[in-house]
């Protein structure tokens, strides 16, 4: 339980950031469908939380004693889906499945999909469930397994996360971690812009809440948060870590873009984000896996 | 009508032991009892939903929410993520209002086992108007796939309702209805998905009654019988699924229909008895209900009449599908 990573640990780490975001790339070219940005601003958290920090067995998706994680922006299924395979709930070849009839949906499902906790797609809804969550596990003495809360910034717009908010408070749920996405921009623009969220670190307080903020890139800096708010925070009250993150890092031209909130590139941008991402985490140059593989519809999906 | 007696308590409806919200707060009750697994969740009306009586029983498993209806079934759809039977509890009108979406995505759409009440369904509410009376609940809930719907004929019905539905997996939503229903049933009554039951035999007309509807059908079926006229009447408390081999059964036998919901027409329990007989045995069928207008604040007695929902109205529904129907001649005089 010691948050210090060994330098061993933090490359793999760092390749399970790496990998999540080929992976999502692969899957949203693949299935002409998805969230790039939403998916790699959160690709860091995902890695400590699933290689690290979560008490998960793969073998046993529905274990009663696991840690939980509801992914409350669902739009990022993608990278969620890549961590799921490569911690081995569902196969590599799973992912090329993606938003095609009988595969992954789109966004998440849970009857579908193990190690999926809950289904989700419209905003704001994950906190409340993850409360519920929370006090249940609370009320079965289950003092070990937490509940983490993955959601965007935008999403916190969203009247029903702040009485989510209340009640965890109200209920000392101190087994309850939010994570917010703080990537700073929304499927329209910018978040400051479209409908102002700050100050956000002193909104959660006032609702209750212990606050970390972190830079949720910094996988350090993540895995210290993570201990924090499940061994020494919690005394009473629920925990949110804000993660200062960027909205499609790793690919600049997707970075703080809004224009790759939801689009799907084609093959050929496809090759050029894997090769730009492999030259960035220093690993060897791989194209677009599949690119020689037959394209099943026409045209590349470019919008919502 | 005898729910006139709710108009004259407004301030204590604590003095009416017998009304349907009493009698599900005391099943609430004795479930909790058998399935420690039950756990209740309140959006600050306790004392009107009268899930009072539960968490005065049991308040280790009673939660207040507050006035957060999009919470309260976010948090019901977590609760049972970790093995509980969870009932969260508010009026039918922000069920299906306000929290749709959260009982859609959240609940629904993952399956889970989450029992919904409806309080303060359709008419008779109290008088607090449009804003408060449910005439949509059965449209929405039935819309959602997984999702069971029932709304209950008198105290016994729900009281099988209720037990059904903690012993079937996944998610249901039932009605319950303010004022006091005449007992249609017996001790022992049984509730069983997808089916319904003949409360009355006939031969001329079926009306197909769902909740408190029911026992206006019977009354309707009394005064047709003063014109000679035989009308069936068919409970079917289980909207969804629906018994739709005994509503073919039974408007093949008669040949036309009226149904009666305590609720819109519109997406309702009369489309849903509509979509079978459309299929199986086309014929002239007629629905009672709300005719798309909002149901404002006033006496439950008249409301039923502004609404053409009562006994009369049904019956002249039925003399009208009687004269519509082919290739039989009109039974009336």
């Amino acid at each position: 339980m010691n948050p210090k990573l060994s330098s061993d640990d933090l490359l793999n780490l760092e390749e399970m950031a790496y990998q999540i975001r080929r992976l999502s790339v692969e899957m949203i070219c693949y299935g002409q469908w998805g969230h790039i940005g939403g998916s790699f601003s959160m690709a860091e958290i995902l890695s400590v939380l699933y290689f690290q920090a979560l008490s998960i067995d793969p073998k046993r998706p529905k274990w009663e004693n696991r840690d939980r994680l509801v992914l409350s922006k669902a739009h990022g299924s993608p990278a969620l889906y890549a961590t799921l395979a490569l911690k081995g709930f569902i196969a590599i070849d799973d992912l090329y499945t993606y938003c095609e009839p009988g595969g992954l949906e789109g966004h998440t499902d849970m009857t579908h999909t193990p190690g999926l906790e809950t289904s989700g797609g419209p905003l704001g809804m994950g906190l409340s469930v993850a409360a519920g969550m929370a006090l249940g596990l609370k009320l079965r003495e289950n003092a070990r397994a937490r509940v983490f809360c993955l959601m965007g910034d935008g999403e916190i717009q969203e009247g029903n996360v702040w009485e989510a908010a209340m009640s965890a408070a109200h209920y000392h749920l101190d087994n309850l971690i939010g994570i917010l996405d703080y990537n700073k921009v929304m499927a329209k623009g910018r978040v400051s812009d479209l409908m102002q969220i700050e100050p956000v670190a002193e909104k959660w307080q006032a609702f209750g809440w212990e606050v970390i903020e972190i830079d949720g890139h910094d996988i350090e800096e993540i895995a210290q948060a993570i201990y924090e708010a499940r061994w020494i925070r919690p005394h009473g009250s629920p925990i949110i870590i804000i993660a200062h993150t960027v909205k499609g890092r790793g690919v600049e031209r997707a970075e703080f873009n809004y224009q790759w909130h939801t689009h799907a590139p084609d093959p050929q941008t496809a090759d050029q984000m894997l090769k730009e991402l492999a030259i960035t985490y220093k690993r060897p140059v791989q194209g677009y896996s599949r690119i020689n593989e037959p394209v099943k519809k026409e045209t590349f999906y470019g919008g919502e | 009508m005898a729910e006139n007696k709710t108009q004259k308590h407004p301030i204590s409806p604590d003095r009416q032991p017998d009304e349907m919200r009493d009698a599900f707060g005391k099943t609430l009750v004795d479930l909790g009892r058998e399935f420690p697994s039950i756990v209740v969740l309140d959006a600050d009306l306790n004392t009107s939903s009268k899930i009072v009586y539960f968490k005065k029983a049991f308040p280790d498993r009673f939660f207040q929410i507050g006035i957060a209806e999009q919470n309260l079934f976010g948090m019901a759809a977590g609760l049972a993520l970790t093995g509980y039977i969870p009932f969260p509890s508010t009026f039918a009108a922000f069920v299906a209002r306000r929290a749709a979406d959260q009982i859609a995505i959240s609940i629904a759409y993952p399956n889970l086992n989450v029992k919904i009440p409806g309080s303060y369904v359709g008419l008779p509410t109290s008088r607090a108007g449009a804003s408060h009376n449910a005439i949509e609940d059965i449209a929405v809930m039935r819309a959602l796939p997984n999702m069971k719907v029932a709304d209950p004929g008198d105290n016994r019905d729900l009281a099988a309702i209720m037990r059904t539905a903690v012993n079937t997996p996944g998610p249901v939503y039932f009605r319950i209805t303010r004022i006091t229903l005449p007992d249609m049933f017996e001790a022992g009554h049984q509730f069983e998905w997808g089916k319904g039951v003949i409360v009355r035999s006939g031969s001329d007309v079926t009306l197909f009654g769902t909740g408190m509807m029911t026992s206006l059908c019977l009354r309707a079926a009394d005064l047709l019988a003063q014109e000679s006229i035989s009308a069936e009447v068919v409970h079917l408390a289980s909207i969804k699924p629906i018994d739709g081999d005994l509503i073919t059964d039974s408007i093949s036998r008669t040949g036309c229909g009226v149904t009666a919901e305590n609720a819109s027409v519109i997406g309702g329990f009369g489309d849903a008895v509509s979509q079978v007989v459309c299929s199986t045995f086309p014929a002239p069928l007629k629905r009672i209900g709300v005719q798309d207008k909002w149901v404002n604040s006033g006496g439950i007695d008249d409301l039923f009449t502004q609404h053409h929902m009562q006994p009369a109205d049904i019956a002249e529904a039925a003399k009208n599908v009687i004269r519509q129907r082919k290739p039989f001649q009109i039974v009336a005089p």
